[in-house]
């Protein structure tokens, strides 16, 4: 740029500053405005969406799928792409710091690259057309960051697809751009077309996409959440040795433990003792020489850290007198008259608290499984008889309340014991199993309502 | 009265002086693409007092990070609105910083005579997305931990400086409770200062220059 060509830059913008506006208060009242309105959008998203909540970071969780911020997906969907393209895509380096550095340097040296003198869209065609290709490109990308390239039945049309949209188009686009860049037409047609096909191909392939499958984050993050997930692992994984409420000090029904003496854990020669971060210590690492096996994913166990810090709180505010337990919410809601429990409201809860610490994988149990619905219904040595709709005699309602089951064979020989084994259900839980499989074992609440004989909300007058 | 004090303060400090340089500019007719800038500059300032308030509660240790922002979600008083601010307001900020990039690359506002406020404004991209990239790992939940590994996984490719640069960003070869300290004082200390020393040369040059007016025909 010549000094002839500054001036008369500096002559046009004077024109342009007389035909104008003042900073104060015209200028200024825009900006106001706008920031007004990026106020409240703020307060908006924060009221209404809010920050969710996430498991506490735990570095032993190695199954964890690591994602960046969102503003960094689409480098990341990139990076993916790149290595799947053979021979370079080996070479790490080149797509995570050659490319973005390029990209970066060039970005900068804008000034210094586009020398020319003019401002308008018309005599800008090029950079501008490589500029919205990549925003394109940009927008795009981080759209698809969530669809996997490789899909569950190991087809890698979706991962070919993306690569198309993600890198072949663009590229093909920016070697024709430079190729012909004294022709505008050609430029305006292969910009046109580009950014059309990469957004036909990214649209079929979020069409083509499988469904997302709602990934569980149930995080407890009010102190009475986390003593009831507390309490639910502990039910799970505690109780076979350290009983329901801590207060075991011999050890019955357990193989190779049996008749062991231990310190009550809900005693305060513990509860006093031991802090919390050593407690969760205890707990991740197990007392092995004991017989206490380790807990902590770290070791080996199936608990993260997280998991552990919740038994810990739990034990602390429901055992140790020198705090105070939170109100806690029960279990499952109280049932009215002639309604019908369901299993996502009322047995869930209460099977998850009282019987898959036996009833899950790798446990001794007949082979009843108790960890979903379908489970319930399917499984099991004795699964015809089990759970009956309708039938009082359902061996899971005879064992819990009390009446083992013996042996037809051998009618001395128990075949199932009473569940669960060392304590009685409490009447109101018992009520609850009676009442759903006596009504034909409905899922959802809903299915549930339909059942009720009478309507669950009384309409106030 | 009020006289006698702006008097006062006009003698020592140059009030008039500074309206007529500041505030009483001739500028080209703008449109609402212009005040991306200045929007991005109230995000900022925004942030930095949202952040101010997260400090008082926050602790940058593994142990107590992740409880200590529970309990500005749960335990104090409007600490959720805050918190809910202070996060949106950095996911926004990244977005109309990007904008307004666009904005000034579109309509070539970077050419002469404000190539210096380009260079500069790229500085302010790149410590945006600092910004971005160090606080995501303070909260020390799951999603912020392997972000963060990830990511500092990838500055760790560069050759042959890939394991000086993951180690000086980690501090070691693994993420740990330096890494968070580290993260703590580039986000709330380094790279404000770097930002806020830098918006106020990109203001500067703003002043001096005058915004550009809209690309005509024959420009
Ligand atoms: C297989 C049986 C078994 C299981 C399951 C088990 N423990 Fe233990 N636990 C033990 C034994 C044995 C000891 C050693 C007791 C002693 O030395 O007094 C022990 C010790 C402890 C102690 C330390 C007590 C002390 O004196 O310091 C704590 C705390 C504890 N267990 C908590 C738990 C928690 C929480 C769980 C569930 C995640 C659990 N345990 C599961 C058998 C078990
Ligand atoms: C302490 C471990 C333990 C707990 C807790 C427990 N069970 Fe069992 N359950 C067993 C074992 C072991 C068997 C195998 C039969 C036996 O040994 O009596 C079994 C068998 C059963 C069977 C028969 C399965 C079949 O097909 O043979 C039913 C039904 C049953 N349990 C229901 C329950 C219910 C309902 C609960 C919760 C309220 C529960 N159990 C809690 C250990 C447990
Ligand atoms: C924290 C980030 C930023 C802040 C607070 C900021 C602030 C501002 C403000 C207030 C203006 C004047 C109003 C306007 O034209 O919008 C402006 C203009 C400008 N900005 Fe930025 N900016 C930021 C980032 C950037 C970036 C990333 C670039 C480009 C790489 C950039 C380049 C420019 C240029 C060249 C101008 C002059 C535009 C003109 O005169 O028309 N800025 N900036």
């Amino acid at each position: 740029m010549n000094d002839e060509n500054k001036k008369q830059i500096n002559e046009r913008y004077e024109k342009q500053l007389e035909k104008g506006e003042r900073f104060w208060p015209d200028t200024i009242f825009k900006d106001l405005v706008m920031s007004f309105g990026i106020f409240i959008l703020l307060l908006l998203l924060a009221t209404f969406i809010g920050v969710p909540g996430e498991p506490k970071a735990d570095p032993s969780d190695t199954s964890y799928i690591p994602r960046p911020e969102w503003y960094f997906l689409f480098l990341f969907k990139f990076l993916a792409l790149y290595g799947q393209l053979p021979v370079i895509g080996k070479i790490e380096w080149l797509a995570t710091v050659l490319i973005p550095g390029i990209a970066i340097a060039v970005l900068t040296l804008m000034p210094f690259i586009e020398k020319s003198p003019y401002r308008h869209y018309s005599k800008r065609i090029l950079p501008i057309s490589i500029m919205s290709i990549m925003v394109v490109g940009i927008v795009l990308l981080t759209l698809m960051s969530d669809v996997p390239t490789v899909s569950k039945d190991g087809s890698s049309l979706l991962g070919t697809l993306q690569t198309i949209a993600g890198i072949f188009i663009p590229l093909t686009a920016y070697i024709l751009l430079f190729v012909f860049k004294k022709n505008t037409r050609f430029m305006l047609w292969t910009t046109s077309l580009a950014a059309l096909s990469m957004i036909l191909v990214s649209g079929t392939v979020l069409a083509l996409a499988p469904e997302k499958e709602a990934e569980e984050t149930e995080v407890a993050t009010t102190l009475p959440d986390q003593i009831v997930a507390g309490q639910d692992l502990y039910s799970i994984h505690c109780t076979e040795c350290h009983g329901d409420d801590g207060a075991v000090a011999v050890i019955t029904g357990v193989e190779g433990l049996e008749g062991e003496k231990i310190t009550p854990i809900n005693s305060r020669d513990v509860l006093y003792t031991v802090t919390d971060s050593a407690m969760s210590e205890v707990i991740g690492y197990g007392r092995p020489n004991a017989g206490m096996p380790p807990f902590g994913k770290t070791y080996g166990g199936e608990l993260t850290k997280g998991e552990i810090d919740y038994i810990v709180i739990f034990m602390r505010y429901m055992w140790d007198d020198r705090f105070e337990a939170p109100e806690i919410k029960p279990l499952f809601p109280p049932l009215a008259d002639g309604e019908v429990p369901s299993y996502d409201v009322h047995i869930q809860p209460i099977v998850k608290r009282y019987c898959i610490s036996c009833h899950r994988a790798g446990k001794d149990n007949n082979n009843y499984l108790m960890t979903t619905y379908e489970e319930i219904l399917t499984t099991g040595d004795q699964v015809s008889n089990n759970v009956i709709a309708g039938d009082e005699n359902s061996y899971l309602l005879q064992v819990i309340q009390e009446h083992a089951i013996m042996n037809p064979e051998k009618p001395e020989e128990e075949l199932i014991g009473v569940m669960p084994p060392t304590k009685a259900l409490k009447p109101d839980v018992i009520d609850v199993f009676i009442r759903w499989i006596m009504n034909g074992m409905p899922q959802t609440a809903e299915e549930a309502a339909a059942l009720s004989t009478t309507p669950t909300t009384t309409p106030t007058p | 009265m009020w006289k006698t004090v702006y008097n006062w303060l006009d003698e020592r400090i140059g009030l008039n002086d500074l309206y007529t340089n500041i505030l009483d500019r001739p500028e080209p007719k703008t449109s609402w693409w212009n005040t991306l800038g200045s929007a991005s500059m109230f995000l900022f300032i925004f942030q930095g007092l949202t952040g101010i308030f997260l400090t008082v509660y926050y602790t940058p240790s593994p142990d107590h990070a992740y409880d200590s922002i529970n309990y500005i979600m749960e335990g104090v008083a409007f600490g959720w609105l805050i918190r809910g601010i202070h996060h949106w307001g950095a996911t926004l900020m990244v977005i109309l910083v990007f904008i307004h990039m666009l904005r000034v690359f579109y309509t070539a506002s970077f050419k002469y005579p404000r190539e210096l406020t380009w260079l500069i404004g790229i500085g302010l991209f790149l410590t945006t997305l600092g910004m971005g990239f160090t606080g995501y790992l303070l909260p020390w939940n799951q999603k912020s931990f392997w972000a963060t590994t990830v990511g500092t996984q990838i500055a760790g490719t560069v050759p042959f400086l890939g394991e000086f640069i993951l180690k000086a960003l980690r501090g070691g070869p693994d993420l740990s409770a330096l890494t968070l300290q580290r993260f703590f004082s580039a986000h709330i200390w380094i790279i404000p200062a770097i930002l806020a020393a830098l918006i106020g040369i990109h203001l500067f040059l703003i002043i001096k220059h005058g915004e550009s007016h809209w690309p005509q025909k024959e420009d």
